[in-house]
Order: C-alpha cells, then structure tokens, then sequence
C-alpha cells in the first residue's frame, strides 16, 4: 500500500519541508515533486481499482474505490496545473514586492495542508475523519484566501471561516446522527462511521433518523459547495484570493465537498428512498442555477462572475445527480470533471487579466487580446467552455444532465403521496417539461452573460499604459494542457478515466 | 386541633425570628467580604425594637392608605410565610391555600406598599412606586410560570403536598430539568421580589438607584419597624420556598418532636446557605440599570417558559 | 451497552439542562469577558457531563474526550479569547441586532423546534437519557442564533463554540462518543479554529478599527 501512504506523505513532507525553505525555486521544486509523487501514486491507485476493484487500507482507515479514485484523478490534474501556474504567478508577486519574500513559505506550506486535506477527505473510510478533513480545508485556506492581508481580503477570510464552519459543524451533527442510527445495526461500534460497514447495513439503518442526517449534512457540505442559500462567502473569497488558491478552491474544494454528499448520499439511499435525496439535491441545484444565472447577468467584476459562474455549475452538476440514473449521474461526475478544468483555467485567465490591469471591473479591461494573447485564448476558451459549447466537453456533461432531466424529470419533492400533503409532482410530462425549460433557459442566460462580458474583455483596445506583449513562461503550460483536455474529453474520455465514471456512476445508483 | 395550633404558633415564632436573621447574615457576609467586619447578625434584631419604640411621625398630606399599609403588607407576607413549609412538611395552614395564594399575598402587599408610596406625595416616594410597578409586573409572569412548572412535575398546585411528596422520595425530583429551570426562574425572580441585588440595593438610599427604599422613605417608628420586618419575612419565604421545594432534604414529614428539631436545624441551615448565596452575589454584581433590569427579568420568564416546555415535551 | 440507572440517566439529564442554561446566560450577557466566562463555565459542565456518560457506560474512551474537553475548552480557548478581548477598545455588546428580551424568546421558540424535529428519533434509541438529544440541537441553535443575533467577532465566535458544545453534547449523550480518532480530530480542528479565529480579531481590529462584523461591508453585490 506504498501509493496510498504515498498520497498523504508527499503533500505532508513537502508542507514541512516548506516551513524550513525559504528559497523561492528550491520551493517550488518541492511542491513540483510533491505533485508528481501524488500523481504517480494517483495513476498506481487507478489502475488497482480498476484492475481489482475497491479495497480498503491501513487496518480500514483508508477506502479506494472508483468514486474516490476519480476525485484524486481531479485533485491531482488541478493540482499539478496549479503547480506550475504558482512558478510564475508567485514569482511574480514577490518580486513586485505584493507578498514578502519571507512569507512565500508558509504560503507553500499552507497550499500543502490544503491539498492534504483534500486527499485524506477523499480516501479516508470513516465519514467522521473526512468530516474532520473538511473542516481542516477550511482552516487551512483561510489564510490563503486572506493571503494579501487587504480590508477586502480580511473580510472575505473571516466570512468565509465563520460561515464555513458554521456550516460545517451543521454537518458535524448530521455525522453524529450517522453514527447515532449506526449503533442499532452495527456490533462494532468502533467501525461506525465507516462507509464499508455502513453500507453492509445501510438498509436496516432507521429512515427518520438518516434523513434528518442527510438534511444536515447536504446544508454543512452544501456550504462547502457554495450553493444557494448557502453560498454568500464564495464570490467574496473567491475575489480575494491569489488566483492559484481560487483555481484549487473552485476546481477542487467544491468537487471534494461534492463527493462528501455523494458518499452519504448512497448510504441513505439504501436505508430512505432515492426520491427523499434526490429531490433536495435537485432542489437545492435549482436554486443554485438559476439564483447564479441571474447574478451573472449583472456581475461587473469578472471574478465574480467566475464565482457565480462556478454556483451555477455546481448547481447543474446537482442536478445531474438529484435526476439519478446512469445518465444524470453519469453527466454530474463528469460535469464536476469539465468544471474544475476549465474553472481552474478561468481563474488562471483571470489572475493573469488582474496582474496586468490591476482592476476586477469588467469594464476597465479592454483588449485583452492584444494585450496578452495567450490569456485572451485561455480566457475565450474557458468561457466557451463555461458556457457549454462544443466542442467542449461541457457540453456533452451538461446535455447528458438535461437529457436525464427532460426524460425522467425531478424526483417528488420529499413529501410523499399520502392524503393531505403537498406532493410537488415534477416528474410527469408537464413537470418533466417545465423543470427542463427552467434548466435550459438558466443555462442559456448564464451563457450570454458570460460570453458577452468575456468578449467584451477580450476585443478593443487596451487602455493606456498597458504593456502590450505576453512572454511564454511556464505558467502558460497547463492552460493549453487543460484546454487540450476539454476538447479530447468531449470526443474520446481516455479508457481509465471513462472506466473510471462508469464504474462510480453504478457505485451512486440504487437500483 | 390543639396541635396544629402549636403547630401555626411555632411556624410563625420560627419565620419571626429567623428573618431578621437572614437579613443580618446577608450584611455580614456582605461585609466580610468587603474585609470589612460589618455589624453583628443580630443587628437587624436590635434596629427593629429600637424603631418599634420610636414614636411615628406622619405626613400631614397622608391619607388612612399610608397608615394602614405597614399592618397589611406585614400581615399578608406573615400569611404568606404560613402557607410554605419550613420545618415540618406537613403544614397545618396548608387547607388555606395554595401556591397561587402564595403568589397573589404576596402581590397585595407589594400593592399596598406602591400605594403607599404614591400617598405621601413625595417624589421618591412616587418614583419608587413606579420603579415597583415595573419590576413588579415583569417578576410576576415568570414567577407563575416558574410556579407552574413546579406544580405540574410534583402534580399538584398545594406547597406542603409537594414538599411532602418530594421529601419522601429523598428528595429526588422525577425529572430534574423543568425544576432546574424553575428553580433558577425562582431565584432570579426572589432577587427581585425582595430588592436584592442586582436589581435592586437595599443598602443604598441613593435616589437615581432605590426602589424598595424609596416607597418606604417617608416612614418611621412603629410602621417602619413593621415594614422592615415585612420585608425580611418576605426574604424567609422566599428562601423556605427555594429551599423546601427543590432540596426538601431533612424536613420533618411527621409531626414527632424529635423529628421537627431536626427539621428546624436543617431549616436553619438551608436558608443560612441560601443567604449566604444571596450575600455573595450582592458582592460580585453590580447592581443593573433600571432598563437592564427587564433582560434579567426575561431571563426569568423564559426560563419559567422552558420549565413547563420541557415537562410537557418530557410527558408526551 | 447496559441498561442504565434510573438516577444515572437523571443526573445526565440535568447536566444537559444546565448546559441549556448557561446558553441563556450567553444570550442575556452583554460584556464580551462574561460571555467567555459563561462558555468556559458551559464547558466545564460539559466536562462533568461526558465524565458522568464515561462512568456509567464504561467508555473509556470518553474520559479522554472529558479531559481534552477540560483541557482545551475550559482553560485554553476561554484564556485566548480573553488576550484577545483585551486587545479590543470595546468591552461589551452595546447594539445588537435583536435585543436581549427578543432573543431569549426566540431562544425559547428554537429550544421548542429543537424538540420537535428530535421528537420521532428520540423513542427508538437506547438513549441514556430522552432529552440530551434534543438538548443538544437546541444548544446548536442557540449557538447558531448568537452569531447571527450579534456583531462583534468575539461573541459570534462564542456563539461558535457554543454551536460546537451542543454538538459535543448530542455525540456523548445520544451515541456515548464517537470513535476516538474523530473525537481528536474534532478537537484539533475547533481548536485551531479559535486560534485562527482570535489571530482573526486581531487583524480586523487593526485593519477596520473595529471588530464590529457589520463594518465588514467593502465586498458586496
């Protein structure tokens, strides 16, 4: 189990190796290293889950399956582009005299502890460990968020710790809830919270209690997420955070909060219905996608409107999994795949735009084209991409989602069909229509607003007093990687990646 | 017949000689606290038969309200103090009322003595009054409440069958969180039914704080030693209710003399702790502004509230 | 798991109650060092109260989680909030949002929902009592009502940890504690969080002059 100790060892060490380094390459070859170890120790896990399906490590602390193994393969790609985006942008803030030189190491440091996190939430067992290694994500990036140490960045920080963990601790007692239904079924109580024993006994589980546990959760980790009504830090911290911190944030936290829901969501599937969860993701995606769409139209700050940008997102891959299915959860795996790419490659855009006009207003950019032409390409093609256009593979995600939506609909809202309750019946025809033309009118204002400000941002001319050449540096390497990647994925998904999605699609569907 | 007459006479001997204890070892403890020595316990003793042989002086302006006040404030508190077991569980006056009786003696007192303020038509007088009104209609809904709470977990509203009940069971209540609840809503509203700190200062005659003293500004000689000694009783009763109601520990249950020497040992004891409490509190607290005085107080209420929530949540 | 003590399960249930207690306490408090006070104090009856579920269960493991309580939230996290109130120009609450009267009701009201959603899960446990459950979200949504009912950064951290004592509460009380490895975890990360939080208050004091949350208004729509 050499690759698994690996995947928390590499990020570990390189964060305590960062605290004693204070030159800046020697730090980032550190974190280049780290990065390649974990990938490494990525591909190894992939192809032993693939080859011999799910296994547990270390005395059943640690459990691999596809599910989880798709979220390392997202954190690891997102977290190597960011790598060598840091080697320039970091560099770059330092010697602009932005972050203090002395200061660049707890800066690795903490990225590392954030990264660590996100691995141990990802492959641990217990729901409580990974409750605890969500909560660390939050702690550790707030500082980073809070990395400039402005009014604005402070502000964002502190609304961000306090509402994420507030957040957060809702679903403290949705774990405890968890654990409290466990005891009836389980022998061992020390195993409890362990997703493998739990899902032995997941249908003599108690319903009354699991679903209050699924309420609490879905709003602690939905907090995570950012969705609507819980998303109010997102588009502050993601304004204030240095770029690569956004792109991890956005490309990968979300994603790994979404597998937290996701891995309690098959639990309480077994034991409840299919209808109680899906029909309160759904809700919640709706809200999520059109409350985003209509910010997006009016946003004037661009990294705004990537962060309601990123709400609508995650609100449609909700979607994708609230309809169910093979296809609706098929398409929301695969949705949270496209999204962190080309997100990451949005805010890598973005902090480029930034470092070269110094202002967030969308109408103080102009001519980004001339002025920096490989930003303007990543921009366009991240904001293609966004909008779910082909040939991106976006839009074959969120065509997938909407073919589920408009063929099964939205699973009855969580009151059932008994006398005198309100049953919301959104999967017969009328319904199956309306939640569809909902879902495609959101999209499609989300995408002329992103596309009119994006394009906005790209033509004209620069204002004055702007250079006007772009030098390749090595920060420029994972936006054509990535934007290499939307385009292959939407015709040909590599075979371990597609065996991958398939295997986690039958993983989340209860039949 | 005969003895549950011994048994009043020896009820009211107990409650008139104890108050003024109590509020002596207040100030002592009060003192002591403040590295000062501070007067004797039995000072409060000998302030009472010092005033009592003071002759009165009365305002021209008064009316019969102002003389007849002191008699019915300290007749209805001594009749108050009747209905709450002290020594012996059993009480023989318990036939003439229950604990909603308690509540509204009490009441006609701090009714008159708002009277009575407003009677001699000075300003203190009329300020305090006010400042009484207040407090006193704020104390009032969560003392019911409190009451209610209590009433409803022992089963029944007659103090000495709750006292009784609860003493047999060595003092174990059935469920302890709606009588925590109301024990704190009932001390929070003791304090203020009885001027204390932080809600009142009985030690001050300054005019922007008092409030109890400034109803009984304009009295002197006899009717002020009966107001006095009203007050402290009022400060007995309380502290028996507390005392008896919550930890009825060591209270005689029958009426065997050996038993009810006991009992006024444990009796003496409980409200010495008791004032001992209050005494330390006066120390540590400021008092409150008047306009604070209602968070306390909401405290209270709420409390009471969550009393009776908790004992019907608990029931169903 | 044994069959309890009739007066075991009491003297959990009242220890609960007055962890409920001294919640209404915070909620009335105005000056920042007194609500410190209370929660340490809150804490230290959370203490007897995992000690009192430790002994009658026989959950060792429980003790730990009572002694890291002692150690952590009785003594560590009451002296850091203390420096840090110290460092502060403003020592109590003078404006909030909702006002003390108002927000004891509304306390009341959610210690009532609290026990109305924990109602239909409270019969089928062998749950050592039939209200620390309930308890317990209450003192969650107590908690959770004191940082959005007031303004300085100190007391909506309180609030925090208030939120996080009635989660500790409902772990001891409805499921004897969870396994140990969470229960460290858990601690770990409250307590980093207030040291994080108080290098927070620090910072906003310095930046904004102020540790009022509602000057925290730069970023918005």
């Amino acid at each position: 189990m050499i690759e698994v100790a690996a995947l928390v060892a590499a990020p570990l060490f390189a964060g305590g190796l960062s605290l004693v380094v204070h030159r800046s390459a020697l730090l980032h070859a550190i974190n280049l290293t780290s990065m390649a170890i974990l990938v490494t120790a990525e591909i190894m896990i992939t192809s032993a889950v693939l080859k011999d399906g799910p296994f547990t490590a270390l005395e059943q602390l640690v459990y691999l399956d596809a599910l989880s193994t798709f979220i390392l393969f997202i954190i690891g790609a997102v977290g190597l582009a960011c790598s060598f985006y840091m080697r320039s942008y970091m560099d770059e803030q330092v010697a602009r005299g932005i972050v203090a030189p002395t200061r660049l190491n707890m800066f690795f440091f903490l990225f590392h502890m954030f990264l660590l996190a996100m691995v141990v939430a990802t492959i641990v067992n217990s729901v409580g460990v990974q409750w605890v290694a969500i909560e660390a994500t939050t702690l550790a990036t707030t500082f980073l968020i809070a990395f400039w140490r402005r009014r604005e960045s402070l502000e964002a920080g502190w609304k961000y710790l306090i509402l994420c963990s507030v957040g957060i601790s809702l679903a403290l007692f949705g774990v405890v809830l968890l654990y409290y239904s466990s005891l009836h079924a389980l022998s061992d109580v020390g195993q409890g919270l362990n997703v493998t024993q739990l899902l032995i006994v997941a249908d003599r589980l108690n319903p009354h209690v699991l679903k209050l546990a699924f309420i609490f959760i879905l709003v602690g980790y939905g907090t995570k997420v950012g969705l609507v009504p819980m998303h109010s830090w997102l588009p502050d911290a993601y304004t204030e955070a240095p770029a690569p911190v956004v792109a991890m944030l956005a490309g990968v936290l979300e994603v790994v909060s979404v597998y937290a829901i996701l891995r309690m969501r098959v639990i309480v599937d077994h034991a409840v219905s299919f209808a109680f969860t899906g029909g309160l993701l759904a809700l919640f995606g709706f809200a999520s996608l059109v409350t985003a769409a209509f910010f997006i139209l009016i946003q004037h700050n661009y990294k705004r409107l990537f962060a309601y940008s990123s709400i609508e997102h995650m609100g449609i891959a909700m979607i994708g999994f609230g309809v169910g299915g093979a296809l609706g959860t098929f398409g929301g795996l695969f949705h949270l795949l496209n999204h962190a790419f080309a997100k990451s490659m949005a805010f890598f855009a973005a902090g480029n735009i930034h470092r070269r006009f110094h202002t967030v207003e969308i109408g103080q950019v102009q001519g980004v084209a001339t002025a920096q032409p490989w930003t303007a390409m990543a921009l366009m093609i991240s904001g293609l991409a966004l909008s779910a256009l082909p040939p991106f593979s976006s839009f074959a995600s969120e065509v997938q989602v909407a073919t589920a939506l408009a063929s099964q609909g939205v699973p009855e809202m969580w009151f059932t069909n008994t006398e005198g309750m309100v049953t919301i019946a959104l999967s017969d025809q009328f319904g199956r229509l309306a939640v569809t033309a909902v879902f495609l009118m959101s999209a499609i204002l989300a995408f002329g607003g992103l596309m009119y400000r994006i394009t906005g941002m790209v033509w004209g001319t620069p204002p004055e007093g702007i250079l006007r050449e772009e030098t390749w540096t090595v920060g420029h390497l994972p936006v054509i990687l990535l934007a290499g990647a939307l385009v292959v994925f939407s015709v040909f998904l590599p075979p371990p990646i597609r065996q991958l999605l398939e295997q986690a699609t039958t993983l989340l569907v209860i039949q | 017949m005969l003895q549950a007459i011994i048994l009043v006479i020896a009820q009211v001997t107990v409650l008139l000689t104890v108050s003024p204890f109590l509020v002596g070892l207040i100030r002592k403890v009060k003192a002591r606290l403040q590295l000062r020595r501070g007067a004797s316990v039995f000072q409060p003793y000998a302030d009472l038969a010092k005033l009592f042989r003071k002759q009165p002086v009365l305002s021209t302006t008064t009316s019969w309200i102002f003389t007849v006040t002191p008699y019915i404030v300290f007749a209805s508190t001594l009749t108050a103090g009747l209905l709450v077991p002290t020594f012996i569980s059993q009480n023989p006056m318990n036939f003439a009322g229950n604990i909603i009786a308690l509540v509204y003696l009490l009441a006609l007192g701090t009714f008159f003595l708002i009277l009575a303020g407003l009677d001699a038509g000075s300003a203190f007088g009329g300020m305090g009054s006010s400042r009484e009104a207040i407090v006193a209609s704020l104390t009032e809904p969560a003392m019911i409440l409190s009451i209610f709470a209590i009433a409803l977990t022992n089963g029944s509203t007659n103090l000495s069958t709750i006292v009784h009940k609860t003493a047999l069971l060595d003092g174990v209540a059935t469920d302890p969180s709606p009588q925590l609840m109301a024990l704190a809503s009932l001390f929070l509203v003791a304090l203020a039914e009885t001027g204390r700190v932080p809600i009142d200062n009985p030690a001050t005659h300054l005019e922007l704080t008092m409030i109890h003293e400034a109803m009984i500004l304009e009295y002197s000689g006899r009717y002020l030693a009966l107001l006095e000694w009203a007050a402290s009783l009022k400060l007995a009763v309380f502290l028996s209710l507390i005392a008896n109601v919550f930890a009825p520990w060591g209270i005689a249950t029958t009426a065997a003399p050996a038993a009810m020497m006991i009992g006024v040992l444990v009796y003496l004891a409980k409200t010495a702790a008791l004032a001992t409490v209050i005494g330390m509190i006066e120390c540590m607290f400021a008092k409150l502004r008047l306009f604070r005085v209602t968070d306390l107080l909401g405290v209270a209420f709420i409390l009471g509230l969550l009393g009776l929530l908790f004992f019907y949540t608990l029931r169903s | 798991m044994q069959v309890l003590s009739y007066s075991g399960s009491q003297l959990v249930d009242l220890c609960s109650a007055l962890l409920l207690l001294t919640c209404f306490a915070i909620v009335a408090q105005r000056r920042l060092s007194a609500c410190v006070d209370l929660f340490a104090l809150q804490s230290a009856f959370l203490v007897v109260t995992a000690a009192l579920v430790a002994y009658l269960t026989g959950n060792q493991h429980i003790y730990i989680a009572a002694v890291l309580t002692g150690v952590i939230k009785v003594i560590i996290i009451p002296r850091v909030l203390k420096k840090v109130i110290d460092r502060l120009n403003v020592k109590r609450e003078l404006v909030m949002y909702v006002n003390v009267p108002a927000g004891l009701l509304i306390c009341g009201g959610l210690v009532m929902l609290a026990f109305f959603i924990s109602e239909p899960i409270i019969p089928l446990g062998f749950l050592l009592t039939r209200d620390s459950l309930a308890i317990a979200l209450a003192i969650v949504l107590i908690g959770f009502f004191t940082m959005i009912a007031r303004q300085k950064a100190v007391t909506q951290l309180v609030g925090f940890l208030v939120l996080e004592n009635g989660l500790f509460l409902g772990a001891t009380a409805a499921t004897y504690g969870m396994p140990l490895i969470v229960e460290l975890g858990v601690f770990f990360d409250v307590l980093i969080a207030t040291l994080i939080a108080g290098i927070y208050t620090n910072r906003l004091q310095d930046a904004f002059d102020s540790v009022d949350t509602n000057r925290l208004t730069v970023l918005k729509e």
